[in-house]
């Protein structure tokens, strides 16, 4: 691993699909698709598919669980954070850890953008997919050594 | 001849420049004891509500703590038990459920003295994103996550991710084309 793994493009990584709802959408359906996705978030997208916020655990804990909201009487909107930060599957890695670093985020949403500059979500970037690509590294050197 | 001469000396000089600026991240600087890298930890007694579990990860703005009764380690409680177990569920009042009923029992752990490496693994392979740490009596003394991975590998790469502009060129060149 070195400088030019961080310049390869995120589309390197197996990262993942991202899980969407619609603005409107219950909280309680949010964790409904949490649950039985095993995500870690969920990005929120208008009418039109565009981004538009993300809810992750951290927003159902202090949110929901710390002001103890009943999760089907809360649209998700009125949890989510809005406007995430995102990036290009194209972007380097280093960007992605960029973003983790001085940001504090455990996702990164990977969009496309129109020519308006609405973006649209098609994957996200973890920070578990660059722990797993740093552990091949790790046993990649050991089997080498 | 001399214009040759110089061009070669450059690019040579280019290559050996090249290589000294390209970072390579060396097994050693994960090969680094975790008690440089683990945070103090708060801990959790067995006996405490739920509702006081999940009060304190929003309180210190953690996303785990470890559960211990008489200061022995027997637990991990995190937000992912609260997503998975607790919200959409019909659990009763929190504030009379003792966290040990979410739980996660016997989690696995490192020593101070063992390596990041090795709880790199631990964490890739048991998908856990944060290790207790304990002394030789089970007493929590530290945790890790992989929030504290990333910040080490930032600073192994400090050159190439930390002198990045907040965000990619394109942003730049959307502000000059919008003004």
């Amino acid at each position: 691993m070195d400088a030019r793994t961080l310049s390869l493009p995120i589309s390197t990584l197996n990262y993942r699909q991202p899980a969407t709802v619609q603005v409107g959408t219950p909280v309680s359906a949010v964790i409904d698709i949490m649950q039985g996705g095993g995500f870690g978030c969920v990005l929120v997208v208008d009418a039109e598919e565009r981004l538009v916020g993300i809810v992750t655990e951290r927003d159902l804990l202090v949110q929901v669980s710390g002001q103890q909201l009943a999760p089907a009487a809360v649209n998700v909107e009125e949890v989510m954070t809005a406007d995430p930060e995102s990036l290009r599957a194209s972007d380097p890695i280093a960007f992605a850890l960029n973003l983790m670093h001085l940001g504090h985020f455990r996702h990164v949403p990977l969009c496309i953008w129109d020519d308006q500059h609405y973006q649209y979500p098609v994957g996200m970037i973890s920070t578990r997919d660059i722990l797993d690509h740093v552990a091949i590294f790790i046993e990649n050197q050991e089997g080498d050594a | 001849m001399l214009y040759d001469q110089a061009i070669e000396e450059e690019l040579a000089q280019m290559d050996k420049d090249g290589e000294a600026s390209l970072k390579v991240l060396e097994l050693g600087e994960i090969h680094v004891p975790l008690r440089y890298l683990m945070r103090p930890c708060v801990v959790i007694d067995i006996l405490a509500s739920t509702q006081d579990a999940i009060d304190l990860l929003i309180e210190q703005q953690i996303g785990a703590a470890p559960i211990v009764q008489d200061g022995i380690l027997r637990g991990i409680f995190s937000e992912r038990d609260v997503l998975r177990k607790i919200l959409n569920q019909q659990v009763g009042d929190l504030t009379h459920i003792p966290v040990e009923r979410f739980m996660v029992a016997n989690p696995q752990t490192a020593n101070p003295e063992d390596m990041l490496d090795t709880a790199i693994l631990y964490m890739a392979h048991g998908g856990y994103r944060h290790l207790p740490i304990v002394d030789e009596q089970q007493h929590p003394v530290g945790m890790v996550s992989i929030r504290d991975v990333i910040s080490h590998l930032v600073e192994n790469f400090p050159q190439e991710v930390l002198s990045l502009p907040p965000r990619p060129v394109r942003d730049a060149m959307r502000a000059r084309e919008g003004a």
